[in-house]
């Protein structure tokens, strides 16, 4: 039991990660972008490719793993450079597309991002395949979270590997990070200022299109991070954003639309709701109990967890 | 006195080809409270959001001391001088008082920004509400709040769309109080209003507006025993009758 809540915490991880740039776009941009995952995608491929990069120009090819992860330095840094480069597609994708759309409807906003989607993943189809790639083919070994002879026996031996604490541990971390941001600088006021009033921000003197860039910037540089999380715990796929497209959009919604700190909550919960109910209803529907779980929280709270009444 | 802010023909609107300001002109002295009067629909709102760079100017000028701002980014309207209290909504509910004055004062540059302190002495209220979140304060505090926030970046003009709206009889009186106050500090102030009476109280000058340009301009206190400013309320009635 205690193994699949370590379990729903790392997918949890991912999925909050991914949910908390989705909420930002939908706040302050004021449209659900469905092109969202695809920014985790093009974070975990751009990783590998920058992975390769780094490993060819350091004249190894292979990685040299880092204290117990499963990983070297190569990948942190990739990881970074990951996230420079997605934030710059994502703004190029903004100038190209929904920036000329801005003063239109948000229906026109979904559709088009409906289409940068398709049009995003069928591109990292072309330029890396379909086949799954992995950074590390390194075998990590699960360790005992709690030693035996201490509650060991009763918390049932439950195991989670290093990679997979660092998931976890990054993701506060950078929550804890963006909540800060937030709350405490300039920048985060404004964006704040700009998701409950744009044209009250902008007679206050906040440059509103600055905020949009800074929000694209910090949303896909959080799904780069995500998608390079899926990565080092699973693997990478062309799907991999699309296939969690709907926990994001669950998990967003879930906490209130428009709150961080409600998408952080929602992505745990659904990652906890999936891996807990595997052994309930199968693998197979796993990804359905999210959503009985959202539709249970909004029949008690329409607004979800977060959300601020109307 | 000198011309602080002038608004010279503005035509303009939301929607191309739908003109709500039809070659309106209003110019303000330098240090003066003017009062924007006017029916319903007359484009008094308009004209001030369309000289902060919140509605299309079609043709005309708006000018700053003497400045051309016709075509100045709505949020570059504060670095120019220029400060606007919108009607609703004009405060961020979802940031605290301090929060609110803390936004306007870093997006100012040093030279131009006045201390907060200062604005909790000019808005005591203000001072003992720091850190509720503005969309609990009270009508009246958060009129006071909007100025307060205005007023951090040093306007040399401040324009205000209707601070009365929606506040009780006292609460009015006490707004305009400290719009007095406010002026007393080198604020010019241009001034929306529904409210006759209390505007005229204030301003030294009023002009009326109807259809989308002046039709009335003069002292406020002749103003406010002109027969014809009665007329052109009562006829834009009877017109939407």
């Amino acid at each position: 039991m205690l193994q699949l809540v370590a379990d729903g915490l790392v997918v949890g991880s991912v999925i909050a990660l991914g949910a908390v740039g989705l909420t930002l776009t939908y706040s302050i941009l004021r449209f659900a972008n469905f092109g969202h995952g695809e920014f985790m995608t093009w974070g975990a491929y751009l990783a590998a490719s920058a992975l390769a990069l780094l490993l060819a120009l350091t004249g190894g090819g292979a990685m040299e793993p880092l204290g117990p992860f499963s990983f070297g330095w190569q990948l942190i840094v990739a990881l970074l450079l990951a996230a420079a480069l997605t934030a710059a597609l994502a703004l190029a994708v903004d100038w190209l597309l929904f920036k000329r759309l801005r003063r239109g409807n948000a229906i026109t906003l979904v559709i088009a991002s409906f289409g940068a989607a398709l049009a995003l993943r069928n591109l990292v189809q072309f330029l890396y395949g379909t086949l799954p790639e992995y950074y590390t083919r390194e075998i990590q070994i699960a360790i005992r979270l709690v030693p035996s002879g201490m509650l060991g026996d009763v918390l049932g031996g439950l195991r989670i590997t290093p990679d997979q604490m660092l998931v976890i541990g990054m993701t506060l971390a950078a929550m804890l990070a963006l909540q800060a941001l937030l709350t405490r600088t300039t920048l985060g006021r404004a964006m704040r200022a700009t998701a409950m009033n744009p044209a009250l921000a902008r007679v206050a003197g906040v440059d509103v299109e600055g905020v949009i860039r800074a929000t694209w910037v910090i949303g896909a540089a959080l799904a780069a991070m995500a998608g390079v999380f899926a990565g080092i715990v699973g693997q990478i796929r062309p799907g991999l954003g699309f296939e969690l497209l709907l926990p994001l959009f669950a998990a967003a919604i879930l906490g209130g639309i428009g709150s961080v700190r409600g998408a952080v909550a929602g992505g745990y919960i659904v990652g906890l709701a999936e891996s807990l109910s595997v052994p309930l209803v199968g693998a197979e529907y796993r990804a359905a109990t999210a959503f009985a779980v959202l539709i249970a929280i909004l029949l008690l709270r329409p607004t979800g967890l977060f959300g601020e009444r109307a | 006195m000198s011309g602080a802010l002038q608004i010279e023909n503005v035509e303009g609107g939301y929607e191309p080809g739908l003109p709500i300001l039809r070659g309106a002109s209003v110019s303000v002295a330098k240090g003066e409270i003017v009062a924007l009067l006017g029916p319903n629909g007359a484009g008094k709102s308009t004209l001030v959001k369309a000289a902060a760079g919140l509605v299309p100017v079609w043709s005309g000028s708006v000018r700053l001391a003497g400045r051309d701002i016709t075509r100045v980014p709505a949020h570059r309207m504060v670095h120019e001088g220029l400060g606007f209290v919108p009607q609703t909504e004009n405060v961020f509910a979802n940031l605290s008082v301090l929060e609110n004055l803390q936004l306007a004062s870093a997006l100012i540059a040093r030279s131009r920004r006045r201390e907060l302190a200062e604005m909790f002495a000019l808005f005591p209220d203000l001072d003992r509400q720091r850190k509720l979140a503005a969309g609990r304060l009270s009508g009246g505090q958060r009129q006071m709040l909007a100025v307060a926030r205005a007023l951090v970046a040093s306007p040399s003009v401040l324009m205000l769309d209707e601070p009365s709206a929606g506040l009780s009889p006292k609460l009015v009186g006490v707004v305009f109080e400290r719009l007095k106050a406010v002026r007393a500090t080198g604020v010019t102030i241009l001034l929306v209003e529904q409210n006759v009476k209390a505007a005229l109280a204030i301003a030294d000058r009023a002009v009326v507006l109807v259809e989308g340009r002046e039709r009335l301009e003069g002292p406020a206190a002749e103003l406010a025993d002109d027969k014809r400013l009665a007329a052109l309320y009562l006829g834009a009635a009877a017109e939407a009758h």
